[in-house]
């Protein structure tokens, strides 16, 4: 095993594997940007060091400044998290040959799999089914509006480079295809550092199932049930459960053998998920292969007992895998909230900002992964995950309820997120009813403000601290109890 | 003690009398209440209102806070204290009339150019928050007047980004 590895992230995920690798004996180093001098994964890690400014370019994504931070602290290993370099071929293959090991697939896989047209193309040929659509980029956006027509709309324009929305438009009709092109393409550029796009048929109304699979160096690979993630919002997922209420033995079978199918045609080694869409009719296709630590990765972790991190690094540690598909087994429900720093009330625009308060919600069952904390600065440059709020127990109906009383204990203050609005998902008929499809949010929360039933007890609150406000100034203008020194009592008396 | 708050339509008026040590009798309008409460820490209250215990996170300064009561936010604003210093930015918030960021961004893509005609709700600028794009539209019907800025530059909340001069709503053809 590793003596000492680098951790090339920030935020709640560098923390959540330094805790796995406190647990190994594995030393960790953290690396930050100048906004993130005093950031959670910079204050608990063995040795911190510091990459330069905010802009990612010349932090968390600079390659060089990260390879020789590894260097410099005598790092054998770099587990990249999820976003920044995780999903980039080049960081990858840079560190093979820098002789330090990449906690995540080989580059050539993450460079096949990470252009999702050429994964299209992989996937067809092995008989995984896809979504119809384009099996290679284009930039032109005549080709693609050509293309579209011969689809029919709606479509789906997604960057071919990268996921979590982040350069996907849903687009309605014809006249809107040009510029959603433009806008998704620059985007893409400033997401992935490529403008590449492709196109898909859109699907109205499927669930997004995805499972997670683990492979080690010799071939073999399992998968770890599924997930499901149909609520989202701009694309990107908000609330995460296992097992999903569509799912049968039977199509968890088939869907489970796709994916370690898809794992083993793309020669997949490490910790992976592979995501589809299934559709009303039962039907699923192969939606892509995300080549990392995936977000949500703990409901899985609460209901199969397992550590995804510490698999992790046993198989890039050259362990093989002890598991077997037949004894992995899923106990109970698990749901994951993300918290965001946005604003529900203001189209989930961000909302960074110093965090004045809080406190986590705590008590059977919960896990909170958690990146922030009272007076921290939430920059304006990463994404605004602050947080990622589990809740395991042992049915979805009982899972339900202990996320909504661990969301309503959630204390964040100074800054906007959606707990009010998570509450309200998790309490609605069509979620409890486990009818989840990708355009819950859309269809059911479109125009949502919270229900504010306790405006008297706020205002109430309001007049307590006030008195308590005023009570403190005229203690601490006495002084306390603490003698004032002559300096103090004798005031401007120079003049 | 009076407290006057705002609220939609007309501020609301609540008595405040402690009638002993953390004990309060509050007077809401339509009744008045028992407050028993104790000051946890910084941002915390614990508060039993006629029997019923509830905890509070507070915070924000004089005259406007943020109340956290079971995980939804009440912004409650003292009416007497806030009048001057807010108005103009609720009304802004309400009422767009000007393209200026929610947030600090930075300009992706300007989408006209100057003395282009606009239609209510055309996107006029491209603006990335935080790895998010967001398109700001035209709040009315008018013509580009200036363009404040350009691609890569930062902006702050309150710059106008785009100024749009209204079409003159009575101009007949000469």
């Amino acid at each position: 095993m590793f003596k000492k590895i680098l951790i090339a992230n920030r935020g709640e995920i560098a923390r959540r594997v330094m805790y796995t690798c406190r647990e190994m004996g594995v030393a960790t180093v953290a690396v930050y940007s100048d906004v993130d001098r005093n950031a959670v994964h910079v204050l608990e890690a063995d040795q911190a060091v510091l990459l330069g400014d905010a802009e990612p370019a010349a932090s968390y994504l600079n390659i060089d400044k990260i390879i020789a931070a590894a260097k410099e602290t005598g790092a054998e290993a770099i587990h990249p998290g999820y976003g920044f370099l995780a999903e980039n071929a080049d960081f990858a293959e840079r560190c093979e040959r820098e002789g330090l090991t990449f906690i995540g697939p080989p580059a050539s896989v993450i460079r096949e799999l990470g252009d999702k047209t050429v994964a299209r193309q992989t996937m067809i040929k092995n008989g995984v089914p896809v979504i119809p659509g384009m099996t290679h980029p284009e930039s032109d956006p005549e080709a693609i509006a050509r293309e579209a027509d011969r689809l029919g709309y709606p479509v789906l324009i997604k960057a071919a480079a990268g996921g979590g929305g982040k350069g996907m438009r849903v687009v309605q009709a014809q006249p809107e295809i040009r510029e959603a092109c433009l806008s998704a393409a620059s985007e893409a550029a400033s997401a992935f550092g490529s403008g590449s796009i492709y196109l898909e048929k859109y699907l109205a109304r499927p669930r997004h199932i995805e499972f997670q699979i683990l492979a080690d160096r010799y071939g073999t690979i399992v998968h770890l049930l599924e997930r499901e993630c149909s609520i989202q919002r701009r694309h990107q997922k908000i609330i995460e459960e296992t097992p999903s209420p569509a799912m049968t033995p039977e199509l968890r079978e088939r869907m489970g053998m796709a994916a370690v199918a898809a794992a083993r045609a793309s020669g997949y080694v490490n910790a992976g998920t592979v995501e589809f869409l299934l559709d009303t009719d039962g039907s699923f296709y192969f939606l892509e292969v995300n080549t990392r630590l995936q977000v949500e990765h703990p409901i899985t972790e609460m209901v199969t007992g397992l550590d995804i991190v510490r698999h992790q690094l046993l198989i890039a540690a050259g362990e093989p895998l002890t598991l077997v598909q037949e004894e992995i087994r899923g106990r109970g429900h698990a749901i994951e909230c993300r918290i965001y720093a946005e604003d529900p009330e203001q189209g989930f625009y961000p909302s960074p900002g110093r965090i004045t308060c809080l406190k986590e919600p705590s008590g059977p069952g919960i896990r909170n992964d958690c990146g922030v904390y009272a007076g921290f600065q939430v920059p304006v440059e990463y994404d605004p995950i602050l947080s990622k709020l589990i809740a395991h127990a042992e049915s979805r109906e009982a899972a339900i309820e202990r996320m909504i009383q661990a969301l309503s204990s959630y204390v964040i203050l100074g800054i906007r997120t959606a707990i009010p609005f998570l509450i309200d998902v998790l309490r609605s008929e069509a979620f409890v009813a486990g009818e989840t499809f990708t355009d819950f949010v859309t269809a059911h929360f479109a125009d949502w403000k919270p229900e504010r039933s306790d405006t008297d007890l706020a205002r109430i609150a309001y007049i307590i601290d006030d008195l308590a406000g005023r009570r403190k100034a005229t203690v601490s203008s006495a002084g306390a109890g603490v003698p004032l020194s002559p300096w103090q009592s004798l005031g401007n008396w120079r003049r | 003690m009076q407290y006057r708050f705002k609220t939609s339509e007309e501020a609301l008026t609540f008595g405040a009398e402690p009638v002993e040590e953390n004990r309060l009798k509050v007077a809401t309008g339509e009744k008045t209440l028992d407050v028993r409460y104790a000051v946890i820490a910084d941002h915390h209250v614990h508060c039993v209102v006629e029997g019923v215990g509830i905890n509070a996170f507070i915070t924000g300064e004089k005259g406007e806070k943020t109340i956290l009561i079971r995980g939804v936010p009440y912004l409650v604003q003292d009416a007497d204290m806030t009048v001057q210093s807010r108005k103009g930015a609720r009304d802004l918030k309400t009422l767009p009339r000007e393209i200026t960021p929610p947030m600090p961004s930075v300009v992706v893509r300007i989408m006209v150019a100057e003395g282009d005609p606009v239609q209510q709700g055309d996107g006029v600028i491209v603006l990335t928050a935080m790895k998010m794009e967001t398109t700001l539209t035209a709040p009315f019907p008018g013509r580009v007047a200036g363009i404040n800025v350009s691609v890569g530059e930062k902006v702050m909340p309150g710059k106008i980004l785009v100024n749009i001069e209204k079409e003159p709503e009575d101009t007949k053809p000469t």
